[in-house]
């Protein structure tokens, strides 16, 4: 992991490691077939809308756009099992070889590795939404301490996750219906296609206003967060949503001394200003 | 002054050219006006409010009825109460008459007559097969309910399929035939009628007349307004958006090989779509044909309504309620989130 040293320091700014390069690859990828999806499977869900027929036509009509829509849904269904095959990689390269090599691995160890793992939801989670509420409804000033994923991240993560299951599956049958028809009955398809475009509602919403909010609009990131582009998290943000972990990060980097006070903290002008402007 | 030879030929020349070029535009047309009825109605304003206080409209423009599928048909051949100019009020033309074209393999004179018998015993006739009218008799179609005088839509298959008459096709037609007129006509009937002529949105908007008018459902007891619930359909879809390859009504409902007129009911053991049968509906040549008849098997006709189709329905409303239970919450976030930034340091708990 050396690759990516945890700070980097760039014009006297430190910036925090967050995502490699492999994992920014394979957001792009995620995020453009997912943006194509959506432009040429909402005109179909709202067929009947007065702009369906001119965003259609700008991949191709009835003509082109399914051919589009399932070269799209092709390579985000190879993404979705490479992820898995990745996930699988990492756990065992940087979890469950070094324990086997120390000799350490017991039972169910590496069943506890997985499910310890950042992206998987905890209790602190439950805690950190609890103390957003109590930030949001100005019971305090003080923002949550995020670990290095929040909860909003591993939201970010998960729904996508079981977006992909559901609409990628029911892509899938829809598009070779002939084929699993020779088993399951057509009446499946009118459901599966309930799921199919439904739940590409949600997810196109979920990203388009959540996400984007967190990580376009938001007043601390407008008018985009860069690190998606290059990786690494400014300190400021890192303040803002994973306190607890630029602690420990600081701490691990030997730069107790320069750790910043948690944000909303008294005294602390940068972010007064960047609030109000 | 004198004129050479030359200069004195050259007027004559001129007004033959003149004449020679514009000799064409003038024989254009098809069916010959015989009755001069266009003497009138070749004018675009000639109408009238008839006596139910609708306006009427009686122009004919003569290049639109040309390429249409009666452009043989001389006007008297429809409207037989009219011999004389002036003429009263025409009465409705009755789609069954004999018209002056002669219907070439069997060289009697045309009529539509086989349609109304093909009607007659089909799920759209009037009368029930015991001979007795049916209820609201008033509903089942008559011709013009469905139909209007299509236009010709020909079809070139020289090199590749593309919309309009093959050229290159018209010079093989004229090395036996003469007649321009006769060739055009011709190549415009077959290619015609071997695609249809209408496309699937317009097939479907036409049934949509009747079979989306819901007090009509419901009189019938038919258990879907059928076009909608095409329309929920991805067949459907892509008829919005002009698709021509998706099938319409016409294409599952009535048996391959059969007149459109003989549709059946869904109960009757020699539709398309009874139960039996509807498993071949979908694994034509031309749509699936890998698929098993399992695929038949597909709600075409579901709606997302409580009584037609209830597991839809709650599937979807599962749906509903997993976004609202989703983007609601976080949608409040964002908001309060919004609120909280313009107040970085305001509470009303105690300052830490």
């Amino acid at each position: 992991m050396e690759k990516y040293p945890a700070i980097k320091i760039k014009d006297g700014q430190k910036y925090f490691y967050r995502f490699s390069l492999n994992q920014r690859i394979q957001h792009f990828i995620l995020a453009f077939t997912i943006v194509i999806l959506v432009l040429t499977g909402m005109p179909l869900k709202f067929h009947d809308a007065s702009w369906a027929p001119y965003l259609y036509s700008l991949f191709g009509g009835i003509k082109y756009a399914p051919t589009v829509h399932k070269v799209n849904g092709a390579i985000l269904v190879g993404l979705f099992f490479y992820h898995i095959f990745y996930l699988i990689y990492v756990i065992r390269k940087y979890h469950i070889e070094p324990a086997k090599k120390r000799g350490q691995l017991k039972k169910y160890d590496a069943l506890k590795m997985v499910l310890t793992q950042k992206m998987v939801p905890n209790l602190k989670d439950a805690y950190d939404i609890r103390d957003l509420m109590k930030y949001l409804f100005f019971l305090t000033t003080k923002r949550p301490d995020g670990d290095e994923m929040t909860w909003k991240e591993k939201f970010d993560y998960w729904a996508p996750f079981w977006g992909m299951v559901v609409i990628g599956a029911s892509g899938v049958i829809l598009w070779s219906k002939e084929l699993f028809t020779q088993i399951l009955p057509g009446g499946v398809l009118n459901f599966l296609l309930i799921a199919h475009s439904d739940e590409a509602l949600l997810a196109a919403l979920f990203l388009f206003i959540w996400h984007w909010y967190n990580v376009h609009f938001s007043i601390s990131v407008f008018p985009m967060g860069t690190v998606f582009l290059t990786g690494y998290l400014s300190e400021e943000l890192m303040v803002e949503e994973h306190y607890q972990y630029y602690v420990e990060v600081m701490k691990k980097a030997g730069l107790e001394h320069e750790i910043l006070p948690p944000h909303g903290a008294h005294g602390h002008e940068s972010h007064e200003g960047g609030a109000s402007s | 002054m004198i004129l050479t030879r030359a200069q004195k030929i050259f007027p004559v020349i001129f007004l033959s050219l003149l004449i020679f070029i514009s000799y064409p535009l003038q024989t254009s047309s098809l069916a010959a006006d015989i009755g001069n009825c266009l003497l009138c109605h070749k004018y675009p304003g000639l109408s009238r409010i008839d006596e139910e206080g609708q306006m009427r409209l009686f122009f004919i423009n003569e290049s639109i009825f040309n390429n249409s599928v009666h452009a043989k048909v001389k006007c008297e051949g429809c409207h037989t109460d009219i011999t004389e100019i002036p003429h009263k009020p025409a009465i409705k033309v009755d789609c069954l008459v004999e018209c002056h074209i002669v219907e070439p393999s069997t060289e009697t004179k045309f009529s539509h007559k086989d349609v109304a018998s093909f009607i007659k015993t089909s799920v759209h006739g009037k009368v029930d097969s015991a001979g007795n009218e049916k209820k609201f008799v008033q509903d089942y179609p008559d011709c013009k309910d469905c139909h209007d005088n299509p236009l010709y839509r020909p079809l070139s298959f020289f090199k590749k399929v593309r919309p309009g008459i093959s050229e290159a096709s018209l010079g093989r037609c004229r090395v036996c035939h003469k007649k321009d007129d006769f060739i055009y006509q011709f190549y415009n009937h077959v290619t015609t009628r071997l695609h249809k002529s209408r496309n699937p949105l317009n097939i479907a908007e036409m049934c949509a007349r009747c079979h989306d008018d819901s007090a009509l459902v419901a009189r019938h007891g038919l258990s879907t307004k059928a076009v909608f619930s095409y329309g929920e359909t991805f067949h459907g879809k892509a008829a919005t958006f002009l698709d021509e390859r998706v099938p319409d009504c016409l294409d599952c409902h009535v048996n391959k090989g059969e007149s459109v007129h003989q549709m059946l009911s869904h109960k009757d053991p020699l539709s398309s779509i009874h139960e039996k049968n509807k498993g071949k509906v979908c694994a034509t040549i031309d749509c699936h044909p890998s698929a098993s008849p399992k695929l038949a098997n597909y709600g075409v006709h579901s709606e997302f309504n409580l009584n037609q189709s209830p597991a839809q329905y709650f599937f979807t409303f599962f749906f509903i309620v997993l976004t609202g239970g989703t983007l609601l919450p976080l949608m409040g976030i964002i908001f309060l989130d919004l609120v909280r930034r313009f107040f970085p340091h305001a509470t009303i708990g105690r300052r830490k």
